[in-house]
């Protein structure tokens, strides 16, 4: 059990933290694992699809920081949902820099 | 979100809509071939529909297909797909491959959670973005190589000449095949797609299935070899491979896994992606503004990406995969019996009018252009959709930087589609061109 800090609030907006994260898990292993709703991240870590979708708190995007190319083109396959802050959440991964990071899901893209 | 009910829209049917869902079916050449009008009216008016000839249920509306994807162990994969395989014929298939073919070996990435997780596991990791973006260049080269190839004679076959050999030599140097097999592997490719088609009688089972015997003896062949003489290519990765178990142990792929998970690399993205490159000439070919668009288009990343997607949404080469429910489920207003065999008809979501107005429009700005479902969705989703929109997406490049005035060679409505429910393809594709001044 590692010992950093994650807090999730869910597509229906329920928030819950998890003490317990390990170093190296991605944001949405972290959720997986915890049955977070929202988060599905059905192409399994690769970048490829858009449904580990996050808004990273405004006070976290520094140190998070901005999507490469490749993820920027899956944020922009849903473009209706997309902010500033918008971030997959497999391609950010936990660190010590990252302990007491909060982000928000987000919701699925529309009809 | 669109309505639920179904009856609301069956009073504002056509009389021609009623005629479609009473007497159409999936497994008639002609709505395969032309099949907008038929999921129209089974949306409106039966979207989850009992269609009598193939004795599967025809999921049409997009907000049901993701129902049934969310749920994988209510709608079985294995199930669904291994019922599908050689149906009506089965026994006879699995004798010939037992008895020719080195064995019969079951999908192992065709199964349903938590063993499939495992298996998918091993999968993924070769196909994220970021690993296929380090393929771009050589996929690039080869690209370029084979537009070359036909460029000089200003007419070509699309299909045979340029989409299936390039699929084919990327998978090939990602398996660490040998080059020169194109042709041979392209029937392997018929031959395991034709076994879910549903349009094979038992002659071109035995013939498809004899085959994917030659097939088998082929990757078994390589497998022996890569497990002596490993290298850095997948078949060896494949044959190497740790899979860690939930309790903490580290498992090997049993030798039946490890053949259907090269078989199912070396087949599943052939056709497929190729017939998303034949789609791309089609409608280059067809349609001056999305050509235009395209040339337009071809030096902004975003754009490129966004053309490629709605690409796959318009003229989705997977036209429906199959499920079967594991027990009495409700699904878009119909209740399903348990063991009812479901086609989930990816082509006509992607053409909703309720999710993608005006769905026939190839509009490259829409905001939800990610929300189509021609790579399905759910825990399997397709592993190598990264691979099939590089591929894709390269060839859309080169083909705006060298290629200009693509026209048909025969008429539009002379273009034949390969007779199979499980994908929609062009059977062979002759254009003419001029090549790009550079």
């Amino acid at each position: 059990m590692g010992n950093l800090t994650v807090t999730m609030t869910d597509v229906k907006g329920e928030i819950s933290t998890f003490s317990d994260v390990d170093e190296g898990l991605s944001l949405m292993e972290v959720a997986k694992a915890h049955d977070v709703e929202g988060i599905f991240g059905d192409c399994g870590g690769g970048c490829s699809c858009a449904t580990c979708h996050v808004y990273v708190s405004a006070d976290w995007m520094a140190k998070v920081g901005e999507p490469d190319d490749i993820e920027f083109g899956m944020l922009d396959m849903v473009s209706d949902v997309q902010q500033e802050n918008s971030r997959l959440s497999c391609q950010i991964k936990m660190s010590a820099e990252l302990d007491g990071i909060a982000v928000t899901v987000a919701p699925a893209s529309g009809y | 979100m669109p309505t639920q009910d179904n009856s609301a829209d069956q009073a504002t049917l056509t009389r021609d809509e009623q005629e479609l869902i009473a007497s159409a079916t999936l497994a008639d050449p002609a709505v395969q071939a032309q099949p907008h009008a038929f999921y129209r009216a089974l949306r409106h008016g039966d979207p989850v529909h009992l269609d009598p000839t193939l004795n599967s249920w025809l999921v049409t509306r997009h907000e049901d297909i993701l129902a049934v994807q969310a749920d994988p162990l209510s709608f079985s994969v294995n199930k669904g797909y291994h019922t599908q395989q050689a149906r009506g014929m089965q026994d006879e298939y699995q004798d010939i491959l037992r008895r020719d073919g080195g064995g019969y070996f079951p999908d192992a990435i065709m199964s349903d959670p938590p063993y499939h997780t495992r298996i998918r596991k091993l999968m993924e990791n070769a196909f994220t973005a970021h690993r296929v973006k380090d393929l771009e260049p050589r996929i690039q080269e080869t690209v370029i190589e084979l537009l070359e190839s036909v460029a000089d004679k200003g007419a070509a076959d699309a299909v045979k000449e340029i989409a299936v050999p390039l699929t084919i030599r990327v998978i090939v140097e990602q398996l660490g095949l040998d080059h020169g097999m194109e042709d041979k592997i392209a029937r392997w490719s018929v031959a395991v797609t034709a076994q879910i088609g549903r349009m094979q009688n038992r002659e071109q089972m035995i013939e498809n299935a004899h085959e994917i015997c030659d097939l088998q003896h082929y990757l078994i062949g390589k497998m022996r070899d890569r497990e002596v003489n490993p290298g850095e290519d997948m078949i060896s990765d494949i044959v190497h491979a740790k899979i860690p178990m939930p309790d903490g142990t580290v498992e090997t792929l049993t030798f039946d896994e490890a053949v259907s998970l090269v078989r199912a690399m070396l087949i599943a993205g052939n056709d497929t992606t190729a017939t998303a490159i034949s789609n791309l000439f089609f409608i280059l070919a067809t349609r001056p503004d999305v050509a235009q668009l395209l040339k337009d288009s071809v030096n902004d990343e975003r754009r490129m990406t966004r053309f490629v997607e709605e690409l796959l949404r318009l003229e989705s080469p997977v036209r429906a995969l199959s499920r079967m429910t594991t027990r009495e489920v409700e699904l878009g207003g119909t209740v399903l019996p348990e063991g009812a065999h479901l086609l989930l008809v990816y082509g006509s979501a992607n053409d909703q009018e309720e999710v993608f107005p005006d769905p026939r429009k190839f509009d490259i700005d829409r905001p939800n252009i990610g929300r189509h479902v021609a790579f399905g969705g759910g825990v399997h989703l397709c592993v190598g959709l990264a691979l099939a929109r590089m591929e894709v997406k390269v060839m859309a490049r080169e083909i705006a930087r060298r290629m200009d005035n693509i026209k048909l060679a025969i008429a539009p409505e002379d273009v034949r589609f390969v007779p199979t429910v499980a994908t929609r393809t062009i059977e062979k594709l002759p254009i003419t061109f001029t090549r790009c001044a550079v």
